[in-house]
């Protein structure tokens, strides 16, 4: 079930009225106040609809001026209950207080409901007064609870610092708009070994790490002082090299007083086109693809509900780019090699094969990625034309090869969009910088109804803007900030947006 | 003020003003410096009662020590100076140990040695006088049959202390002796050998 939240209106009062008869049998809401509630201009009434069919509601009394709020009501059908879909209604609805400008909000629940009342308890309400009887005629008590709502910069300022790989990137956003964006590369180092060495990334981070963050200050043209909080990746990616940046990141909180939020790598990347023009609109499907990742993730809401679909099973798709362009004499790193090699190459001269699109592989690796048998077939088809004695058609193995890859990425991806009845795609890695992977994206999006979103190159590839922009959208969301135990995690999970969270009350 | 790490081996922290440490608090455990090492300069701090922008001067233990471990303390150690503008003073870690045995009495010509784990020592040694400590020799990484210097007296060392090596750095640089360090004392290459002939597949 694909469920979308979106204003309620007046046209849903029958549906609204139906769930709310059925969820309160005893003590229902008038038609007529329900209405009245509907037109209020003090608050802000949401439903939950899978497709055409309103499937919850839930709503706000969060009068303009007033610091105290009030959830009004909040209800969903039986089928849709028991998915988190209550948690995102009421997430929803403390956004909207926070947005009317409400410092506190409050709400009723019956006594006799721990399923609600443990929702309540999770987002941080606390029990303050209990109103005898109050649901009458049942006579149920009512617990009266309050959320204090944290006081956060509307736009936070945010340095964020990004080590997983081969890029040490400082980047700095205030809310959703990019003020700097400075990244150093060990990549050159590593291109006599063909791959990403950890132990060179690593020391070449340490050495980056004051340089960039100077660059960085500068580009954004602030000081240290106006910076309200630090961001930091703490994985997933290589350990020696996620380590620097998280030493780093802790004494430099630690020092300057500020908050630090420890964040995932990959949500970051979708992170990072919250710093676009439009506003990026959720739930989507992403598709990240570089040289450590080939992962397809389905976004609901970005500082909290993110799924992984799918991802690699043995190469990441940057990692097939650099072995094939080996396998064809050409340097590293493979991308732009390969695009420049496949440059008036035919994509239909070799079929190489399609990893984990094979019927069979509809079932369990829906969403899986597979390259090592790609990679391994272009050997063999290079190896066989040289035993022959033939010219290597270069330009047409690239682009079959290329083909293949980009073939696989976007099938999954538009897939992943039609099963789940999301139109929205968006791509994020290096591996988007490909001419072709943008191009045949563009296309597919078009023919099918979907929305793309590309972030501009320096936001795709690894970079600590995304990080700063994901931190800064925690902050806008009211979370508390990380701990200072958390570690380097080379394999975190992306259902952990933020880890080694504090409690959000004292 | 002054805040010296350390994680060469295990991790420690302290704070110093002049010759007086402050705090400091150590753990021996060389698997979790990164996890360790915020709460070990908060709590310093705390201790002292200091806050960070007090601090003038971050002594940095550059090793020598196992690298991923070691980057940690001197990754935390810049970003702090380059967080509180304070001045950074790189410092060779089995400098705060021969400090310790001076400090305990000891003279004579001393050989230090720390664990570079995959079966090698790191060693340093020194010429312990009534004045002071200077080294001699090393540091160097060697195979635990082969350390140098067998008459002098050892001390096989589990942990650097942050107060001796922010202490004896003061002082040298008091003294106007300042050490010069490119890169961090790894004291070995990265693991890494450049890829021969492709192999066949077929």
């Amino acid at each position: 079930m694909a469920v979308d939240l979106r204003p309620a209106v007046l046209a849903d009062l029958d549906a609204i009225m139906a769930i709310e008869e059925a969820s309160f049998p005893t003590d229902a809401w008038s038609r007529e106040s329900m209405r009245a509630e509907l037109g209020s201009v003090h608050g802000v009434y949401l439903v939950a609809v899978d497709g055409e069919t309103v499937v919850g509601y839930g709503g706000l009394s969060s009068p303009a001026g007033a610091d105290d709020a009030d959830i009004q009501t909040i209800a969903l059908v039986e089928r849709a209950r028991g998915a988190g879909l209550g948690r995102r209604l009421m997430r929803a609805l403390l956004g909207h207080a926070r947005e009317r400008g409400a410092r506190q909000v409050f709400l009723e629940v019956r006594a006799d409901n721990p399923v609600a009342k443990g929702l309540y308890d999770a987002l941080g309400f606390e029990e303050i007064a209990v109103r005898p009887r109050y649901y009458q005629p049942d006579g149920v008590d009512a617990l009266v609870m309050r959320l204090e709502l944290p006081q956060t910069p509307a736009e936070p300022v945010v340095l964020g610092i990004e080590t997983s790989c081969d890029e040490t990137g400082v980047g700095i956003v205030r809310g959703t708009t990019l003020l700097a964006n400075v990244i150093a590369s060990s990549m050159d180092e590593h291109a006599r070994y063909g791959g990403v060495v950890p132990e060179v990334a690593a020391r070449a981070h340490l050495e980056a790490l004051t340089p960039t963050l100077d660059a960085a200050l500068a580009e954004a043209g602030i000081a240290l002082d106006e910076v309200d909080a630090i961001a930091v990746t703490s994985g997933p990616g290589l350990s020696g090299a996620l380590m620097v940046g998280v030493g780093a990141a802790k004494a430099l909180a630690v020092g300057s007083g500020k908050p630090l939020y420890a964040v995932n790598h990959l949500v970051g990347h979708v992170g990072a086109d919250v710093l676009a023009d439009e506003p990026i609109e959720f739930p989507t499907i992403a598709l990240l693809v570089s040289g450590g990742h080939t992962s397809l993730l389905v976004v609901r809401d970005l500082v909290d509900d993110v799924e992984l679909l799918g991802e690699t099973i043995d190469d990441a798709a940057g990692e097939a780019f650099d072995k094939v362009a080996r396998i064809l004499g050409l340097p590293y790193p493979g991308g732009p090699q390969i695009d420049k090699a496949a440059v008036g190459g035919d994509p239909t001269a070799i079929r190489f094969p399609r990893g984990l699109l094979h019927p069979k592989d509809a079932e369990k690796h829906r969403y899986d990625f597979s390259f090592s048998g790609l990679k391994t077939a272009v050997a063999r088809w290079v190896e066989r034309a040289e035993d022959a004695g033939e010219a290597v058609p270069v330009a047409d193995v690239a682009a079959s090869f290329r083909e293949a890859v980009v073939d696989v990425l976007l099938t999954k991806a538009f897939r992943a969009c039609a099963d789940l009845g999301i139109p929205r795609l968006l791509l994020g890695g290096g591996v988007v910088a490909n001419a072709r992977v943008r191009e045949e994206a563009a296309a597919r999006a078009a023919s099918q109804g979907v929305t793309l979103r590309i972030p501009p190159l320096s936001l795709c590839t690894d970079n600590g803007a995304m990080i700063a922009a994901l931190g800064a959208q925690l902050i806008a969301a009211g979370r508390a900030p990380s701990g200072l135990v958390f570690g380097a995690d080379s394999t975190l999970p992306v259902t952990e947006i933020q880890v080694d969270r504090l409690p959000s009350h004292r | 003020m002054l805040l010296a790490l350390d994680t060469s081996a295990g991790s420690s922290v302290a704070v110093i003003d002049g010759d007086l440490v402050l705090s400091e608090l150590s753990t021996e455990d060389t698997m979790r410096h990164a996890e360790v090492i915020g709460e070990l300069i908060a709590g310093a701090l705390g201790e002292a009662g200091v806050d960070g922008s007090r601090i003038r001067t971050v002594v940095s233990g550059m090793g020598p020590g196992p690298f991923t471990g070691l980057r940690v303390g001197i990754a935390a150690a810049r970003a702090f100076a380059w967080g509180v503008g304070a001045e950074l003073l790189p410092a060779t870690s089995h400098d705060a140990v021969a400090f310790g045995e001076w400090e305990a009495g000891f003279h004579g010509p001393l050989l230090v040695v720390t664990d570079a784990r995959r079966r090698e020592l790191y060693w340093s040694s020194y010429d312990v006088a009534e004045s002071g400590i200077a080294r001699t020799d090393g540091p160097a990484l060697c195979k635990p049959d082969e350390v140098p210097y067998p008459d002098f007296e050892r001390v096989d060392a589990t942990q650097v202390s942050a107060g001796a090596l922010g202490r004896h750095a003061w002082a040298e640089r008091q003294r106007g002796v300042v050490e010069e360090f490119g890169e961090p004392l790894y004291l070995r290459a990265p693991d890494v050998t450049v890829p021969g002939a492709r192999k066949r597949v077929s």
